[in-house]
């Protein structure tokens, strides 16, 4: 039997040359849509290219201005508060929907999986219209719902400099809870029955099992959401485009917006890849973070 | 599991269920109104009229974006499907040599925010002339989808039996074969999550359609509901009618599809 799996081995290396076929249209993708576009706009970032086209030398000085522009840090500071809210909130919200409906439904176990997801497949375009609307001053129906059970405010939520970010971040959270739900369900799924039972044979019930079992178990899918939400931070765009445009006073900026309107609506194509650059560089720096303090796999399992 | 615990989890969850319902609830509500009520602070205002349906659908080239959006979200599932599964078994069970740098690769791509790409890809489709093209859109939506494809089909292709495999190749079975009609049915399941996820993401992208289709005719879906906010400024019920017809239809086609999705995915992830 060796000799025979030897033998496959030998003849499998043989036609290796035409093998590379099978993975040359993914990297001919990746090179063209990718590598090339990431090597261009980091070489472009030295120049300071005008609306005409006109290009000359800049060294190091759209980096400068970007670092000197207060709207800069506001954006950092906005993509902080996306990114602690959030990945936190998802992820507790949405292990928590995991396990209430994997554990305590059966019959409208479907019913409860789809219902919290169809926000995650809803056109974000859709999303962020529909809640311009709930958060209106007036007719909108948050407002005039809180007003009912006796809380009065009269803020323009998107509209104030002090809530416009945080308005959005509630969409994001009802946007992508689904997700994570799902995710966490797919994470209950690889553990073991075996060891749920012996958890409960030994009497672990409520916080005990999930700080000793479920939380371990599951950390390949805390490990992929924290992840994902990374780098679904780095690029927010659609929600903010449209229902706030960075604005009041760019109190709402994040990256998304903030390249938008320098490389398409100011033509500032320099400074706008010097700003893609440090994004890319944020990403690799979060990403190798977590690499190095919570291991590589990208898994779903523990 | 003592019965009343079981009955508050429930109700909790119904109760966050329908809240969580609100927004799609509302979007139909508004679509359902007059411009004589459209501004009621209510979720629910009566009377309901189909009119806006029937403004939206005679008066404008809805059925011009939705026929973008298909044209571009199928060809870029198809090209998706193929290419991962090439490269998949090409890394998982031909075990090429560099399969390690490019798995390295594609795992960075799926780290790279489209926010920072959006600059360079623009000027570069437009180095291609692709910008107002198909193309334009069905290239970096491919290039963006195939590293999460690669990496949910290889965790399937891992599992290929290796015996299985080997057998087959001394039976005189090249690689294309193998690929065709041994190792491709065993990962349908897979192929499905896979498929069903790139429709959704392709479907309902923005960002990247923003910038590539600026001229009307090419638009896609997302894009309808920016060239009309002004013109239904005073009658926001044919605005949020064009958001039904952008919504619902890609909701349902997930009911219908969910179960071959969610079974994709759990076995994706016990696999993984």
């Amino acid at each position: 039997m060796p000799s025979r799996a030897l033998a496959a081995r030998r003849h499998a290396r043989r036609q290796r040359p035409f093998h590379h076929l099978f993975v040359l249209p993914a990297l001919a993708i990746f090179a063209l849509f990718v590598a090339y576009p990431i090597g261009w706009v980091a070489y472009t970032s030295l120049f300071a290219v005008s609306l005409h086209g006109v290009s000359h030398w800049a060294g190091l000085g759209n980096y400068r201005s970007v670092l000197d522009n207060p709207t800069f840090w506001i954006v950092v500071r906005n993509m902080f508060y996306w990114a602690l809210i959030t990945i936190p909130v998802q992820m507790v919200i949405g292990g928590l929907l995991a396990w209430a409906v994997e554990e305590y439904t059966h019959r409208s176990r479907a019913l409860f999986r789809t219902l919290f997801f169809v926000p995650v497949i809803t056109s974000v375009v859709v999303i962020a219209i529909v809640w311009s609307n709930i958060y209106a001053p007036y007719y909108g129906i948050l407002q005039q719902g809180l007003s009912e059970i006796g809380i009065h405010f009269q803020t323009a939520l998107l509209g104030s400099a002090g809530t416009a970010i945080f308005a959005i971040i509630i969409v994001n959270v009802w946007e992508w809870t689904g997700f994570s739900m799902l995710m966490y369900i797919a994470g209950l799924k690889t553990i073991p029955v075996q060891l749920l039972e012996a958890a409960r044979m030994d009497g672990a019930s409520g916080i005990n099992l999930a700080r000793f079992v479920l939380v371990p178990a599951l950390s390949g899918v805390n490990r992929s959401l924290l992840l994902l939400g990374v780098i679904g931070t780095l690029q927010t765009f659609p929600l903010v485009f449209l229902m706030t445009d960075g604005g009041p006073d760019h109190a709402s900026e994040v990256f998304g917006t903030y390249i938008f309107r320098h490389g398409f609506v100011l033509g500032q194509t320099g400074y706008a890849s010097a700003l893609s650059v440090v994004v890319l560089v944020i990403a690799l720096v979060m990403t190798l973070l977590q690499i190095r303090f919570l291991g590589s796999k990208f898994s779903l399992k523990g | 599991m003592p019965v009343l615990k079981r009955g508050w989890v429930k109700l909790v969850l119904v109760v966050l269920g329908v809240i969580w319902m609100i927004p799609e609830l509302y979007m139909i509500s508004i679509s359902l109104r007059s411009p004589a009520n459209a501004f009621d602070p209510h979720l629910i205002a009566f009377p309901f009229t189909l009119l806006n349906y029937s403004i939206v659908l005679s008066q404008n080239p809805l059925i011009r974006y939705f026929d973008n959006s298909l044209i571009v979200t199928v060809a870029t599932v198809v090209i998706v499907l193929v290419v991962a599964s090439l490269s998949a078994f090409g890394i998982s069970i031909l075990r090429l040599r560099g399969s390690g740098l490019v798995y390295g690769l594609l795992l960075v791509t799926l780290m790279v925010p489209l926010t920072a790409l959006v600059v360079p890809l623009a000027i570069l489709l437009g180095q291609l002339r692709w910008i107002n093209t198909y193309e334009g859109l069905i290239g970096p939506y491919s290039a963006l989808g195939i590293p999460f494809a690669i990496v949910v089909l290889k965790a399937f292709f891992d599992e290929f039996p290796r015996e299985i495999h080997e057998a087959a190749v001394l039976d005189g079975c090249g690689a294309w074969q193998l690929f065709r009609m041994v190792v491709l049915p065993t990962v349908r399941p897979a192929l499905g999550f896979v498929a069903v996820w790139q429709f959704i993401t392709s479907w309902n992208e923005f960002f990247l359609a923003l910038v590539v289709m600026t001229r009307s005719s090419m638009k896609t879906l997302p894009l309808a509901p920016m060239e009309y906010s002004g013109m239904y400024m005073a009658n926001p019920g044919a605005l949020f009618a064009i958001l039904v017809i952008i919504a619902v239809p890609l909701i349902l086609m997930y009911i219908a599809v969910q179960r071959v999705f969610v079974a994709g995915l759990l076995e994706g992830a016990i696999k993984g």
